[in-house]
Order: structure tokens, then C-alpha cells, then sequence
């Protein structure tokens, strides 16, 4: 196999890792801030970006409104999404010190929607066929796809998005401050709901730019979710919780690592050893690899 | 009846089936400076976030300008004009100074003030102003104490409650923070302030309470408790009576 390698196949491989680690990278963003401010692994995430993927499916067979252009229906409504699933399950359940509770209404959520979604659209896999699906610019010898690009660039303008709003609004400065420390904030007058809230509809929003990103690139089906979920998870471990930029990088660190390993070894290998990586950095770096780990004085 | 802007009537508070505080009364009247003093586990920290409402009461009544705060949230009660700063100072320490600053103005009733008040907050410590871009972690411990009554201020407060402001501060620092006190009290500030340095606290206290194990041992004007003998042997000792 050796023989065929170039520096180009090499390119090839990084490049790919880069453009499909992105998806992990805000799908785990959304896991962080929600973290953050719940306090527990919403573990549905996945599900919800392939849900949202069914929805862009939905909107281009049956509409035929373009996966891009769909994405000024699907972000708001995502972002509302979030704040009602906030509202009608979690919100009771938030209050309690018991964290388990949520863990395992977001396990039920997963669930419930796994089956809905079969039920909906059959377990076979859907994918969307654009004129610009195997769209390919060949600049320097690489192959960089279309779709691809364009989810690169959605991951980076979501999460530059996101860092705004959490540095520079009221708001986004509450929910970092909750994630901090909850009491500390209802003392200065954040209620713990209106943070929730909020960090449910980011979360879910940015579930809806991977969901369409998702949906122009692979076919999917309901079960997918989950797998994907531990891979965002695994970017957030890398990427350290609660570091917004950090959850993007490591994204596209697993995208790379999973992109080189199925390659040099096979696909089985790639997830056997996205997990290991992901045991590895719990147990020897548990604070993430951007984070340098500071003397409390 | 006289003009309370505090009063706690009669509060019984547990953690799970342990009493914390018994059949506790006290009151603050408007403009004082009120001292809650006494031993570790006195119930002093308790009475504090009964107020502010991160634990609630099991019986008795706590009333504000009138109108009580049973049932109320802490975001609630800090929008009625109760600050706490709590033990410990809890910044929030990723965030910056200003980022601290502008959260203690988070409250609808401060909101609106948030630009007055932080002129103010930067008047009173001019060197939040200086370090208003570095991480709360980053300062020292007394401009951390600094920011946590900065940051409690921004809400417009009418009455602020101290927990152990002096707590883990350098002798200088220490009387610093006693100055503030009664500079913040000269700015209208009512105060309720629990302390672990008895003499200092019943020296500036127009009223004081004297806790143990949950009830009131004792109560009366500062400068009487600082007299009396039964306190000075209890609870300031040798070092200070000699004087």
C-alpha cells in the first residue's frame, strides 16, 4: 500500500479530516454550552442534527427549496426548537440537585426521536442530490468538494457567531458567568432558566447548521445520531469543556485522526481508535489540550 | 413600630434533618451598619442566604421594606435591593473585571444604571479601572474582595450583606476594608455584616448580634458588646481586653 502513497494522497487525507471534523467541532459546541449551564451530557445532540438533517431533506424533496437557502427556515426554527424542548422537558427537571434526572429525559428524548424519525422516513438511508453535490475544485491538485467547503465555512461563521455573542452580549456573559458558577450568578440576578433557555437554543441552532451541512454531504438515517453524538463528545474532551474554539479544534482533530486511521488501517480501526484517544485524553489530560493547566494560587 | 428595613421574625432553618438556625429574630434599620458575629457554625452564613434566598426558611417570616421575601429566588431578592456578597467572594473567575462589573447590574431595577454605577464602582476602586480587562482569577485577594462588593453594588443596592469581607486579607487591607465599610454606609449603604473579626465589626456596628449554635447569645449597640466583659472573654480575648 505504501507505494501508492504521495504527498498529495497525504493533502488529500488532511484535508478531508479538516472539512469533516468541523461537523464534530460545532455539534460539540453545542454539547458544551449546554454543559455549561445544565450540567449534564445532552446526549440527544446527534439526533437532534440528524432530525434537523430529515427537516433540510424534507424541505428540498418536498419544496424543493435549496439545502443552503433552507437554512433561513431551519436555523430560527432550530433555535426555537431548542428553547421549547428546553421549556417542556428540562425546565422541572433543571431545578433538582439531581443532575441524573435530565441525563435521563435527554436518553429518553434520543429515544423517542430514533423511532419517530423511522417511523417518518423508514430506516433507509436519505441523501440529498443537488447540482452541486459532487462539485469538485481540483486547486492544487487536492480535491476540495464543494459541500465540504461550504461546511467549513459554516462551522467557522457559527462558531466566530457564537464567541460573539458569549463575549460581547448581556446575555451571552450570564450564561458564562452560570457556567461558572450558578449560585454566584442568581446572587447578581441570573435566573438559572433564562441561561438554560438560552443555551438549549444555541445548542440546538448550531444542531441545525451541522444538520444541513450533514445532509448535503452523506446519506443518513435515524441511528446515526448517536454514534455521532460520541463523536462529539470525543471533540469535546480533546477541545477541553467549555472552550468554544477549543471544541471546534478538536473536531477537526478527531476529523484527521479518523480520516488517517481509516486509511492506514480500516474503518473499524478509525473508531476504535477515536475512543481510545478519547480514554487516553480523560485520563491523562482531562482538561482538555488547549488548556495549559494553571497553578490556582 | 419603627422604621425596619430588615426584619427576620422567628426563622427556623435545617439542612436536610440538622437545625441550623432557631426561632431567630433580628433587625436592621435603615442607614445602620449591623454586626452578626459569633464562633464557626453559629448559623451567621445561614441567616445570610436565607435572606438572599439560596435556601429558604421552615418557619418564621422575613420581611424587606415591609414586604416579605418568603419564596423568592435569589435573582427575586436582589432585584427587590438586597446584594450579598458571599463568602469566598465567588467571582466569577474566567470572566474579566468589567464582564463581573456589568453582570452585577443584571437586575431590571439596576439595569438601566449600569453605566452610572460602574463610574461609581471605578471611583470608589480605581484600580478595578486599571485592571478592568485582566480575568477576575488574576487578581489579587484583595482586589478580589474589592470587585465582589464592586459587583454587589451594581445592583443598586439598599442593603448589602457582607460574609466575612476580611476573611484571608493583610492587616493593612483589613482595616482598608473596615474604611469602605463606613464609607459605603456614609453613601446611604445599609449594611448587615457578618464577621469572624468581632473587635473591628462591634467597633463600626450600631447594632450588633452575637450568634451561637443558631440563636442569639446576645444583642445590642456595638460599642456595648465591645465593653461588655461576657463578650470580651468569649469571643475577642486576652489581646483586646488588656486594652
Amino acid at each position: 500500500m505504501l507505494k501508492y502513497l504521495s504527498v498529495g494522497l497525504i493533502a488529500q487525507l488532511l484535508v478531508n479530516g479538516i472539512l469533516f471534523g468541523t461537523m464534530y467541532g460545532i455539534a460539540a459546541i453545542g454539547l458544551s454550552l449546554i454543559f455549561g449551564t445544565m450540567r449534564i451530557i445532552f446526549i440527544a445532540q446527534g439526533t437532534m442534527i440528524i432530525f434537523l438533517a430529515y427537516i433540510c431533506y424534507w424541505l428540498f424533496t418536498l419544496l424543493g427549496i435549496d439545502p443552503y437557502l433552507s437554512l433561513i427556515i431551519i436555523v430560527p426554527l432550530s433555535l426555537l426548537l431548542g428553547m421549547g424542548i428546553y421549556q417542556a422537558l428540562f425546565k422541572e427537571a433543571a431545578a433538582l440537585e439531581d443532575k441524573n434526572i435530565s441525563l435521563l429525559i435527554a436518553i429518553g428524548l434520543m429515544f423517542l426521536m430514533e423511532n419517530l424519525m423511522t417511523v417518518i422516513w423508514t430506516g433507509n438511508p436519505r441523501s440529498i442530490l443537488t447540482i452541486y453535490t459532487s462539485l469538485v475544485f481540483r486547486p492544487i491538485g487536492i480535491d476540495l468538494t464543494f459541500t465540504r467547503l461550504v461546511a467549513l465555512l459554516m462551522a467557522v461563521l457559527s462558531t466566530a457567531g457564537v464567541v460573539l455573542f458569549l463575549k460581547k452580549t448581556l446575555i451571552g456573559m450570564a450564561v458564562r458567568a452560570a457556567s461558572e458558577d450558578m449560585v454566584s450568578a442568581a446572587l447578581v440576578g441570573i435566573g438559572p432558566h433564562r441561561v438554560n433557555a438560552v443555551a438549549f437554543a444555541i445548542g440546538i441552532g448550531l444542531a441545525g447548521i451541522a444538520g444541513v451541512s450533514l445532509a448535503t454531504i452523506y446519506p443518513f438515517d435515524p441511528f446515526y445520531g448517536f454514534i455521532f453524538v460520541l463523536k462529539a463528545l470525543i471533540s469535546l474532551a480533546l477541545g477541553g469543556i467549555g472552550n468554544v474554539f477549543g471544541a471546534l479544534l478538536g473536531g477537526i482533530i478527531l476529523g484527521l485522526l479518523e480520516s488517517l486511521a481509516s486509511f492506514f488501517l480500516s474503518g473499524g480501526w478509525s473508531d476504535a481508535i477515536s475512543y481510545a484517544v478519547f480514554l487516553l485524553v480523560l485520563m491523562f489530560k482531562p482538561e482538555g489540550l488547549f488548556v495549559r493547566s494553571i497553578q490556582k494560587a | 413600630m419603627e422604621n425596619h428595613l430588615l426584619e427576620v421574625k422567628g426563622v427556623d432553618v435545617l439542612y436536610g434533618d440538622v437545625q441550623a438556625v432557631w426561632d431567630l429574630s433580628i433587625h436592621v434599620d435603615e442607614g445602620a451598619i449591623v454586626a452578626l458575629v459569633g464562633a464557626n457554625g453559629a448559623g451567621k452564613t445561614t441567616l445570610l442566604k436565607t435572606i438572599s434566598g439560596i435556601i429558604h426558611a421552615k418557619r418564621g417570616e422575613i420581611l424587606f421594606s415591609g414586604k416579605s421575601l418568603a419564596k423568592l429566588s435569589p435573582q427575586e431578592v436582589v432585584d427587590k435591593g438586597i446584594s450579598h456578597v458571599p463568602e469566598g467572594r465567588r467571582l466569577f473567575s474566567k470572566l474579566t473585571v468589567l464582564e463581573n462589573l456589568k453582570l452585577g447590574a443584571y437586575p431590571p431595577r439596576a439595569r438601566p444604571l449600569s453605566a452610572k454605577s460602574l463610574e461609581r464602582a471605578y471611583d470608589l476602586f480605581p484600580v478595578l479601572k486599571e485592571r478592568k480587562n485582566q480575568t477576575a482569577g488574576s487578581l489579587s485577594g484583595g482586589e478580589q474582595q474589592m470587585l465582589a462588593i464592586a459587583r454587589a453594588l451594581m445592583a443598586q443596592p439598599d442593603l448589602l450583606m457582607l460574609d466575612e469581607p476580611s476573611l484571608g486579607l493583610s492587616p493593612i487591607l483589613v482595616r482598608t476594608m473596615f474604611e469602605l465599610i463606613c464609607t459605603l454606609n456614609n453613601q446611604k449603604v445599609t449594611i448587615l455584616l457578618v464577621e469572624q473579626n468581632i473587635h473591628q465589626a462591634l467597633k463600626i456596628a450600631n447594632q450588633a448580634y452575637v450568634l451561637k449554635t443558631g440563636k442569639i447569645a446576645m444583642s445590642g449597640r456595638g460599642d456595648e458588646l465591645l465593653a461588655n466583659q461576657e463578650v470580651q472573654k468569649a469571643y475577642i480575648g486576652e489581646r483586646w481586653s488588656k486594652r
